[in-house]
C-alpha cells in the first residue's frame, strides 16, 4: 500500500509535516487595520482590509484627515467657515462640497414636502438638545425660531446659497455626517482599499464585503439598548439609523429628542427608529431624518422615490414597517 | 518430522497467512467495536477521547508490519463511520485525519527505530499525531479562528496520558497473545510441540 | 503498582519520546499563555496615543481634556469609565469593554479608550451596530 517501509519517506513526510507545524500562518490573509477616532461629535471607527499594512493604515489616516477636514468646513464655529459665513449674511458662495451637500438636501427636502429641513439651526440652538443645556422652550419661541425655515427658505445657485430670510441657521446635522462618510470612503478606494467600513456613531457604509462574507449590520433595538432587532447582510451600501434613543433629555418624565418636526417645532412622534440604506450615505442620511418626522407609511413612499433606497420604519407602537428590498438582506433575530 | 499441533493439512506459511487475516478480521472488528463504544460514551471535553481502539491498531503493527496496521486503522475508521452513520461529515474528516497522521507517526517510528521502540513509545506518538492531525484539519476546514491552537498543549499533555495506557495495554495484549497456542504455532512457553 | 509496571516495560528511546514531546507540551503552553495576555488598553487623545497599559493589571488613570477630568478603570480585564466632568454622562452609560477592537469615549472631553490585542476571532454576532 504505502511505502512506510522505506525510512526515507518516512523522515522525509515527518519533515514535511514538522515545517507545516511550524509556520505559524502558511496562508496569507489580508490584514485588518481598525482605528477609532473621535469626530463630528461621536466615535468615528474606519475598519479596512489590505495585504499591506502600511499602506491600508496609510489609507485610513488620510480618511480620517479628510473627514475632519469636512467636520471644519461645515463647523459653525471656526472663523471663516462656510457656514460660519452663512451665518452672519444673507447669502454666501461656499466650498463645492457643501454646495453638493445643499445639493442633495434640498432635493431630499423636496420630495419629502419639507419633512427634511436644513433651516432648523435657530429652532436646534433653542432646544440646546447638542448642548449642555437643553431645555424645554415656550410655545412662542418656538414659533420664532420657525420662522425663515421651510422648503423655499433656501436656494442654491450654482455654489451661492441665498437664504430668504437673513435670520435663518442653516444646519446641515441630518446630512453632513453621511456625506463626511462617502468622502471617507471614497479617499480608502482612490488608495487602493477594496474592503472597508466607516462607522461614525452607527451610521455606516461598506466598502465591498467583508473576506467573502457579507458584512453583518445589527440593528439597534430602540427600546432596549443591549438589543438588537436583527441582522442585515449586506455590502457595498450606507446603512443610516435614525432613533429617538441616540441623542434625547428627560424633563417631568417626558423624552425629548433630537429629530424635529420643522412644522411644529417639537420632537417627532411619528416613529421609534429608522433604518435606511442607499447607496451613499449622504443620501441615506437624510433620507432616514425625513422617513422618521413622516412616520411609517409616507416614510416608505419617500423611500419608494429614490430607486437605490431601501428601509425600515418602526412605528410609535412598535410595530415594524419594510421594503421589499429590506427584507431580502436582513435576518430577524 | 516437526508438525504444528493443529488438525489441517495445509503446509505452515499458508498457515500462517490464513491465520493472520483470521485474526486482522478479528482486530478490525473489536477495533470498531471499541471506536463506536467510545463514541457514543459522552466526551468530557471538546471531544477527546480515550481511543482504545488504536490498541488494535498497534497490535497489529507489531505483530504483523505497518501494512496490517494501516488496514486495522483505515477500515476502523470507515466502518466505524458507516456505523456511526456520519460517513463523509466534519466528524469522519476529523477521524481520518487523525487516523492518518497518527498511522504515519506509528508506521514511521517503527521502521525508523526498530527495536529500540516498544509499543508504548509508538503509541504516545500515534495518540499525539491522531490529535495534531485533527486539530490541524479542524483549524483549516471548520474553525479558522487562530485561538484554536492555544489548546494544543493541553491536547498534547492528554494524547501523552492516554497513549500511555494504550501502548501499556498493548504491551500486555501482545504478552497473552504470543503465549497463547492459538495464535501461535510454538506454543506456550516458546518451545517447539514435541516431535512426534 | 500499574504505573511501575508500565514504566517498566519502556525502552530507553520511548521515554526519551515521552520526554521530548513533554517539553514540547509545556513549551507550547507557555507561548500560548503569553499571547493570551497580549491584550491592551490604549487610550488615545486628539488622535494621539496618550496611554497604554495590560489589560491585566488592575488600574484607574485620570485624563484631563476640554471639559474636565475622565477617570478610566481597568478592573477584572475589563475597562470602563468610572466618572467624567461631562454634562451627560453618556461615557459613563457606555459599559465594560473586554474585547480586542472594543471602543468607548467621552466624547466632549476628547477622550477615547480602545482594546488592541492578538485576538481576531469572530465571537461577536454581528460587526458593526447601527444605531
Amino acid at each position: 500500500m504505502l511505502p512506510f517501509n522505506r525510512p526515507i519517506i518516512v523522515f522525509l513526510f515527518l519533515i514535511v509535516l514538522a515545517i507545516i507545524g511550524l509556520r505559524q500562518c502558511p496562508f496569507d490573509k489580508p490584514e485588518m487595520v481598525q482605528k477609532s477616532r473621535i469626530l463630528m461629535d461621536t466615535v468615528v471607527q474606519i475598519t479596512a482590509f489590505g495585504e499591506d499594512n502600511a499602506r491600508t493604515i496609510a489609507a485610513v489616516d488620510a480618511a480620517f484627515a479628510e473627514m475632519k477636514r469636512l467636520e471644519e468646513l461645515t463647523s459653525f464655529y471656526l472663523k471663516g467657515s462656510d457656514m460660519e459665513r452663512l451665518g452672519s449674511a444673507g447669502s454666501a458662495e461656499v466650498s463645492p462640497e457643501v454646495a453638493r451637500i445643499v445639493a442633495l438636501g434640498l432635493e431630499v427636502a423636496r420630495e419629502s414636502g419639507g419633512a427634511f429641513d436644513m433651516t432648523l439651526g435657530n429652532l436646534k440652538s433653542l432646544w440646546g438638545i447638542e448642548g449642555e443645556n437643553p431645555q424645554v422652550p415656550a410655545p412662542d419661541k418656538i414659533r420664532t425660531a420657525l420662522k425663515g425655515t421651510g422648503m423655499d427658505a433656501l436656494k442654491l445657485s450654482g455654489r451661492k446659497i441665498e437664504k430668504k430670510d437673513p435670520e435663518t441657521t442653516v444646519d446641515l446635522g441630518g446630512i453632513a455626517k453621511g456625506f463626511a462618510i462617502d468622502r471617507a470612503i471614497g479617499v480608502l478606494a482612490e488608495n487602493g482599499i477594496r474592503h472597508a467600513a466607516v462607522n461614525a456613531g452607527g451610521d455606516i457604509r461598506l466598502l465591498g464585503d467583508r473576506q467573502g462574507q457579507p458584512w453583518r449590520i445589527a440593528i439597534q433595538d430602540p427600546r432596549h439598548s443591549t438589543r438588537f432587532l436583527g441582522k442585515l447582510l449586506i455590502k457595498d451600501v450606507a446603512v443610516v439609523t435614525s432613533g429617538d434613543y441616540e441623542r434625547f433629555f428627560e424633563k417631568d418624565g417626558v423624552r425629548y429628542h433630537h429629530l424635529f418636526d420643522p412644522r411644529s417645532g417639537y420632537p417627532s412622534k411619528a416613529s421609534r427608529s429608522v433604518t435606511v440604506l442607499a447607496d451613499n450615505a449622504a443620501l441615506a442620511d437624510a433620507l432616514a431624518t425625513a422617513a422618521f418626522v413622516l412616520g411609517p407609511e409616507k416614510g416608505l413612499s419617500l423611500l419608494a422615490r429614490f430607486p437605490s433606497a431601501e428601509g425600515m420604519i418602526i412605528g410609535p407602537d412598535g410595530k415594524i414597517f419594510t421594503t421589499a428590498g429590506f427584507d431580502k438582506v436582513v435576518e430577524w433575530q | 518430522m516437526t508438525e504444528p499441533t493443529t488438525s489441517s493439512v495445509v503446509d505452515l506459511p499458508e498457515l500462517e497467512t490464513i491465520r493472520r487475516q483470521i485474526f486482522l478480521a478479528l482486530f478490525i472488528a473489536l477495533a470498531v467495536a471499541l471506536h463506536t463504544l467510545e463514541a457514543l460514551l459522552p466526551s468530557p471535553v471538546l471531544g477527546l477521547r480515550l481511543g482504545f481502539a488504536n490498541i488494535l491498531a498497534l497490535t497489529a503493527l507489531f505483530l504483523y508490519g505497518a501494512r496490517a496496521a494501516w488496514i486495522v486503522i483505515l477500515a476502523r475508521i470507515f466502518i466505524g463511520s458507516l456505523l456511526l452513520g456520519n460517513l463523509f461529515s466534519p466528524g469522519f474528516l476529523l477521524s481520518l485525519s487523525g487516523g492518518l497522521v497518527a498511522m504515519s507517526m506509528m508506521g514511521g517510528a517503527k521502521t525508523l527505530f526498530g527495536r529500540f521502540v516498544s509499543p508504548i513509545g509508538v503509541s504516545v506518538l500515534g495518540a499525539v499525531g491522531h490529535i495534531a492531525g485533527q486539530l490541524l484539519v479542524a483549524w483549516l476546514v471548520l474553525v479558522r479562528h487562530g485561538g484554536l491552537w492555544s489548546l494544543f498543549p493541553v491536547f498534547v499533555i492528554f494524547a501523552i496520558a492516554t497513549g500511555l495506557v494504550n501502548g501499556w495495554a498493548t504491551v500486555l495484549l501482545l504478552d497473552t497473545l504470543k503465549k497463547h497456542p492459538l495464535f501461535s504455532s510454538k506454543g506456550g512457553n516458546g518451545a517447539l510441540p514435541p516431535e512426534v | 503498582m500499574a504505573v511501575t509496571g508500565l514504566f517498566s516495560r519502556m525502552t530507553f528511546l520511548d521515554r526519551i519520546i515521552v520526554l521530548t514531546l513533554l517539553v514540547g507540551a509545556g513549551y507550547a503552553f507557555h507561548v500560548a499563555a503569553q499571547k493570551k495576555d497580549g491584550s491592551r488598553v490604549v487610550v488615545e487623545q486628539q488622535g494621539k496615543v496618550v496611554f497604554s497599559a495590560p489589560i491585566n493589571g488592575d488600574r484607574e488613570e485620570i485624563f484631563s481634556g476640554p471639559v474636565g477630568e475622565t477617570l478610566v478603570v481597568i478592573h477584572n480585564r475589563e475597562v470602563y469609565i468610572g466618572r467624567s466632568d461631562c454634562p451627560r454622562k453618556i461615557c459613563m452609560g457606555m459599559g465594560h469593554i473586554h474585547r480586542s477592537g472594543d471602543v468607548i469615549a467621552c466624547v466632549p472631553n476628547q477622550i477615547l479608550i480602545r482594546i488592541a490585542g492578538e485576538e481576531k476571532g469572530d465571537d461577536r454576532a454581528y460587526d458593526i451596530l447601527s444605531r
